[in-house]
């Protein structure tokens, strides 16, 4: 083999080489991606993305637009660098609009004169459109690089198989966020026709609902946590629906078979609910919201036997009660409510939630509590 | 002067490169293919890390570490391992064997060579 040939074979399997190391880092990107995205919110990735095209390339800015289809305009999702709050704002901007409907990336680089919608000084630019299998999610914007003039077609393709992958993974989590709507809305109906066969029932699930939140809050439950608590606190009366009206809305005091009616509803309910087999704690939840803490009540569970967003929810459903009218009685003063509740830690109701009720609404009513109470 | 890196990988096309982006970072790189004959390499050299692969024919990159760490005169040699996805139950095994760390493959080359300097730089 002559030397010339062995040379250019030599540059032939340098050149591979480079090229198997640049699949190399695109693979180990995208597994590593693929098993970031799962489960993420829209936002989550949408950090995720930005971070890691940041440290891919170092850009003074990189920015993600989503395209909103009924308003014909870009939104802002996330942005990383400098960037004027007037940024696209509202704007339909035809350089990004062309930019989406291409299949490739738009690169302008050495740019001179100053370009539309930026009010800064744009050396870079490069915007690569994101979809996912159906639907166009939008942009991505990075512009600026700070060690070259140019964008290398290795960071090109790096940087769209991060967003296609994000895009299919957006897809996915924008359907996931309206699935969710979508049953917290059918929830809420199912709730009001609940609540409008009683008048002083209205606004008691709305109320136990916040409360409930507040508690978990403060007892640093997880955002996934504090969503199945929301399911719960709305739903957590809805065996109330088999209660007869006369019952419910009976004026004056309740005869002892009509109190056992009524003591039904947590098992109704959960019952009812029987079918939702994903929501399965928030069943749980239902069923034995009305358990003591010290095992006296009607199903016998005692202390941790009964679950979390269940003991959450006895607090918060025993302190609007107190503080509402009834048919029969008249409501309590707030600081009386309280200090029921404070009595009855140990009791009926869990310490630890009591303890975070406490600190709750001592913030949110603004009263002093004494500090047996508060440290009940 | 600059690190010694070993690396040890019955695939070519690996062993060319992580030569080609370690030696491009100034590093000076050791590939080998077998591993039969590896310690008495390793024990020649003394190199200041060595990546192994972990499957690899004859001597498994598993008992290769197990060996360096028992020779005093190698033992304190950082090795890092190289594994296929999905076996990462086997690192707990590894871990114990004396491995610093595991790069999943696919790995990043560019990763790859951020975590040897990191090391090195210790």
């Amino acid at each position: 083999m002559k030397d010339s040939e062995i040379e250019r074979l030599k540059g032939d399997l340098q050149a591979t080489i480079r090229e198997l190391s640049s699949t190399y880092e695109e693979l180990s990107l995208l597994y590593k991606l693929s098993e970031e995205f799962a489960g993420l919110s829209v936002e989550e990735i949408c950090d995720v993305m930005l971070s890691e095209i940041t440290s891919l390339i170092n850009v003074e800015l990189a920015v993600i637009l989503f395209w909103d289809e009924e308003s014909e305009s870009f939104l802002l999702k996330k942005s990383k660098g400098i960037l004027d709050d007037s940024f696209i704002k509202g704007k339909l901007n035809s350089l990004f609009y062309e930019s989406m409907k291409k299949p490739r990336p738009t690169v302008i680089c050495h740019i001179k004169e100053k370009i539309e919608p930026f009010d800064f000084p744009v050396r870079s630019l490069l915007l690569i459109p994101f979809k996912g299998k159906k639907r166009l999610i939008g942009l991505l914007l990075v512009a600026n690089k700070r060690d070259a003039d140019e964008f290398f077609s290795g960071e090109i393709k790096l940087l769209q198989s991060i967003t296609s992958l994000a895009g299919v993974f957006i897809e996915n989590a924008l359907l996931s966020e309206q699935m969710q709507e979508f049953l917290l809305g059918a929830i809420k109906a199912f709730v009001k026709a609940l609540e409008s066969t009683s008048a002083w029932t209205a606004g008691h699930t709305e109320r136990v609902t916040e409360y409930s939140l507040a508690i978990g809050r403060l007892m640093n439950l997880s955002m996934d946590d504090l969503e199945k608590l929301r399911i719960c606190a709305l739903l957590h009366d809805i065996g109330k629906i088999a209660t007869p009206n006369e019952i419910l809305n009976k004026i004056g005091k309740l005869e002892e078979h009509e109190w056992r009616e009524i003591r039904r509803h947590p098992i109704i309910g959960s019952d009812i609910l029987s079918e939702m087999t994903q929501y399965i704690d928030v069943i749980q939840c239902i069923r034995y919201h009305h358990e003591r803490y010290d095992g006296t009540g009607l199903l016998g569970l005692k202390g941790e036997q009964i679950p979390l967003f269940a003991r959450i929810l006895a607090v918060a459903d025993a302190f609007d009660a107190m503080t509402s009218d009834r048919p029969y009685r008249k409501r309590f003063p707030v600081e009386k409510a309280v200090s029921e509740i404070a009595r009855n830690a140990g009791k009926q109701f869990d310490p630890e939630v009591v303890k975070a009720f406490l600190k709750w609404v001592k913030s949110a009513y603004n009263i002093e509590l004494p500090q047996s109470e508060v440290h009940s | 002067m600059s690190k010694k890196i070993m690396v040890i990988d019955d695939e070519p096309f690996i062993l060319m490169m992580i030569e080609d982006k370690f030696k491009r970072a100034g590093l000076e790189v050791i590939t080998l293919r077998e591993s039969k004959d590896a310690l008495d390499i390793i024990r020649r050299e003394k190199p200041d890390l060595i990546i192994l692969d972990w499957m690899m024919p004859e001597v498994s990159g598993i008992e290769l570490c197990k060996l360096i760490k028992e020779d005093p005169d190698i033992s304190s040699i950082p090795v890092f391992m190289l594994t296929a996805k999905g076996q990462e139950d086997d690192e707990k095994l590894g871990l114990r064997c004396g491995v610093d760390r595991y790069i999943t493959k696919p790995f990043s080359p560019r990763m790859l060579l951020e975590v040897v300097l990191e090391r090195l730089g210790d």
